[in-house]
């Protein structure tokens, strides 16, 4: 095709798609392709078997929560009938993080953007931009092709060519023409999308504007060519795990995870599909007041939350569909409860002067005046592709491929330098340990004590995964888990792999070798645990604490919490040794020689197990 | 980060094999980084959801940036676990690509068989890997939603051509009826070289092979 044909067919396709939408679905009966417009159930689900569930929702909202609602209404309602006062000024903050009721965003979203006083300094603009992108536009097949697939499930957008669906269209549309340098982002049909929850179109779509361009929110920066607010954002993003979860960021870096994997829709959309709505809305609501830094502190405060559940998983694919997809369907914490913690964020972040990465540079601002109209250039007319990519986005790629260097460079040296332990690492790197496991205290080994009994390791593993493999190597686990405290650890029990040719001992053997084909255990299967002899813990009755010789800041109070008990030959089984875990979650050391080979969380409940 | 592959020393030091009660024999478990390239809305997510879970979404959500997920198959003597990056198809996230396709052993390039400019896009994503990936990378084109061949663009014969000029391995799929989708995927497994060793030495080795610990037994057959 020459290029003549190809603009024609170019213009064409747009203004087919432009029809579609402005006849709307009740003009298009019997001409939307049914795999554009499947059938939704509204209560139940069919799953991969063919079984249809049942999932209605729980009628579970309280009712005191309702009459919290309503009384926060009234305050509101009054409220905005004084917007500009003083005294709304003042009680504004806190009510923001109390949530604004959901019945009045619509009115008060409007307010915090100012949405009114840009639409009535630019009269018709919108239509304007319309009737522009109408014509003009060269984002309509993508726009077109997202708007399909935008939140199907929402009663606004499940029916193709609804309402709502057309004003999505149409907000980018417009928007594409509006701001050319963006023109349009995939990501940017989330925002419109939830904005047009609560706005009409013409509001959405100032709404966007003011998101974009506003140096308050400043998204501008994220979605031109090479992303360049990301990548400032992400820096700025790991520099805060370095400082406050480092050992999280050596988690992550372990397992290759850039921080662009796992964080993107949060800074891209706000959390929209990476949290529960409910919790979207009340982030949305602070981001609407406070701005870009609210961002910053909502990904700190969720990766805070869950760090320990995260220092568990041991695969990025686990990590990430944890990051992604679980927190989307169950965050774990009340509402609530996550907004009082990203205040305290925020409040932390401020104190260590990393709430905000800074002004935005000049090229992550707007260098095209907004609204006037560019003809866009053939090869976009087309929709042809760049040959090759432009500096910028050289730039964007060589700074990711920069960024997971430089991890895996300093995961490499920190695996070498950690002669012995992390929090010395994290001391010499001048590094606030926050968690770091050196809560837990005395040093004491007991692999020169009286019982020897060999197990298969994998009770430990009872309700978890990966442990016991983990625990199995204690070489790699020396160079691979960021977990040791000072040296010390309590202990309990210790265990070691039997082996049928001598070895070097964990003491002798260099901490920072990567290779585990140097510890090769020859017979692996039989690992040998040593447990103080204990007679008087005959049985259960007489369960006996192991103590450790002292605490060093562990609770005092409750030495009985730390763990393990012997109780061989207790009344049921001979030569059983009984291994109990008290109730609340607490780490576990397990040390050889008066080291630590590993530490974990055990999640059970009070589990017990025997090794027989 | 680091490339990988199989690596018989690493059977040597999986510490899961032998030791777990219920372990079945000893197969050589070799991963590879799968990378998914194709123009915006040709079915690239919906390729990997079927093959990972087996599901179907009409309207599957748009990928931003890109989406990582594993899956484990088994073939006679060997298992491959895939680590399998799902990227954003429009261009303004082409930028990031290569930094999925860096190091990545295989690749399938998706097009959809009723949209002629996703296939000369597709063209075009070969010809860059072509140039940029690692030479050895095993790429596989997918002619994708071919449930949907009344309205089919690009006719069968001419992509099998193109396939065949490029060495690419070639199969019309469907993530929507699951044609095709697991065999591609098989496919690419059988042609990936599984003997070479060594591959997972650089610095995420240990990484790897703690991660080809816990093959997933549920997508294992056994």
């Amino acid at each position: 095709m020459n290029e003549e044909a190809l603009l024609a067919r170019a213009s064409e396709e747009r203004e087919r798609i432009f029809q579609r939408y402005e006849r709307g679905r009740e003009n298009l009966v019997g001409q939307i392709d049914p795999w554009e417009d499947p059938e939704f159930e509204d209560y139940h689900k069919t799953d991969r078997y063919g079984f249809i569930h049942d999932e209605r929702l729980p009628r579970k909202t309280a009712p005191q929560k309702i009459n919290v609602e309503v009384e926060r209404e009234k305050k509101w309602v009054k409220m905005l009938a004084s917007w500009d006062s003083p005294a709304t000024k003042e009680k504004l903050h806190r009510r923001i993080y109390k949530g604004i009721p959901n019945s009045l965003r619509i009115k008060i979203w409007c307010k915090l953007l100012d949405v009114n006083r840009i639409k009535s300094d630019n009269p018709g603009k919108y239509q304007e931009m319309l009737k522009l992108a109408k014509i003009w536009s060269t984002d309509v097949r993508q726009i077109d092709s997202d708007v399909n697939r935008q939140f199907r499930e929402h009663q606004f957008y499940r029916e193709r060519y609804s309402e709502k669906q057309c004003s999505l269209f149409n907000v980018l549309c417009a928007y594409s023409m509006y701001n050319t340098e963006v023109g349009y982002c995939q990501g940017m049909s989330g925002l419109a999308g939830v904005l047009l929850m609560y706005m009409d179109e013409e509001d959405a779509f100032w709404a966007l504007a003011i998101l974009l361009s506003e140096k308050k929110y400043n998204m501008h920066g994220l979605y031109i060519e090479g992303f360049p607010k990301l990548t400032r954002f992400l820096e700025h993003h790991d520099k805060i795990l370095t400082k406050f979860m480092p050992k999280l960021k050596f988690h992550f870096d372990k397992y290759g995870l850039d921080a662009i994997l796992y964080s993107l829709k949060w800074y891209f959309v706000c959390f929209v599909e990476r949290v529960p709505f409910s919790l979207c809305l009340r982030v949305w609501d602070i981001f609407l007041h406070d701005g870009e830094r609210v961002i910053t502190a909502m990904a700190y405060t969720i990766l805070k939350l869950h760090k320990k559940a995260i220092m568990k998983l041991n695969d990025m694919d686990l990590i990430v569909n944890y990051i992604q997809v679980k927190l989307h369907k169950d965050f774990g914490y009340e509402d609530d409860i996550v907004i009082y913690n990203l205040e305290r964020s925020m409040e932390e972040l401020k104190r260590a002067k990393l709430d905000y990465p800074g002004l935005p540079p000049p090229n992550e601002l707007p260098k095209r005046q907004l609204g006037v109209f560019i003809e866009p250039d053939k090869k976009s007319k087309i929709g042809q592709r760049a040959e090759s990519f432009s500096d910028t986005e050289k730039h964007a790629r060589a700074t990711v491929i920069l960024r997971r260097e430089k991890a895996a460079v300093e995961l490499q040296e920190l695996r070498v330098s950690q002669s012995d332990t992390v929090s010395e690492h994290s001391t010499v790197a001048g590094v606030r340990c926050e968690d770091s496991l050196s809560v837990l205290g005395s040093r004491r080994s007991l692999a020169d004590t009286s019982v020897t009994s060999t197990a298969d390791l994998s009770v430990f593993s009872s309700g978890r995964s990966h442990a016991p493999e983990n625990s199995l190597d204690t070489h790699s686990n020396i160079s691979d888990d960021a977990t040791g405290s000072d040296g010390s650890g309590i202990c309990g029990l210790s265990i070691q792999r039997a082996m049928s040719t001598p070895r070097q001992t964990v003491h002798s053997t260099p901490r920072g070798s990567p290779h585990p084909s140097s510890v090769s255990p020859t017979s692996e299967d039989v690992v040998r645990i040593h447990v103080t002899y204990s007679p008087l813990a005959a049985s259960p009755s007489h369960l006996r604490p192991v103590s450790p010789s002292k605490y060093k800041s562990y609770d005092v109070q409750k030495p009985t919490s730390l763990g393990f008990y012997a109780t061989n030959g207790s009344t049921n089984t001979e030569n059983t040794i009984r291994i109990q875990v008290p109730s609340e979650e607490l780490l576990t050391p397990i040390v050889d020689s008066g080291r630590i080979i590993t530490q974990r969380y055990i999640e059970s409940h009070s589990g017990i197990y025997d090794i027989k | 980060m680091s490339t990988n592959g199989c690596n018989d020393e690493a059977m040597a030091t999986n510490r899961s094999g032998a030791q777990r009660p219920n372990g079945a024999p000893q197969t050589k478990v070799c991963q590879f980084k799968l990378v998914l390239l194709g123009e915006s809305a040709v079915g690239k997510s919906s390729l990997v959801l079927r093959f990972v879970k087996g599901q179907f979404h009409e309207y599957q959500e748009s990928t931003i940036g890109a989406a990582f997920l594993t899956q484990t198959l088994c073939l006679d003597d060997t298992t491959v676990k895939f680590e399998i990056w799902d990227t954003a198809g429009q261009e303004r996230y082409h930028s990031l690509a290569p930094m999925y396709y860096r190091g990545a052993q295989a690749a399938i390039v998706v097009y959809d068989i009723t949209n002629q400019d996703t296939f000369g896009r597709a063209k075009n994503w070969v010809k860059e890997l072509q140039r940029q990936a690692s030479p050895s990378i095993v790429i596989a084109l997918a002619g994708n939603k071919s449930d949907m061949a009344a309205k089919r663009m690009v006719e069968f014969d001419e992509a099998q051509a193109y396939a065949d000029e490029n060495g690419l391995l070639f199969m019309e799929t469907s993530a929507k009826t699951a044609m095709n989708v697991n065999d591609i995927f098989l496919a690419i497994a059988n042609k990936l070289p599984k003997s070479e060793s060594g591959g997972g030495s650089a610095a995420g080795g240990a990484r790897r092979l703690a991660d080809g610990d816990q093959p997933r037994t549920s997508t294992c057959c056994k």
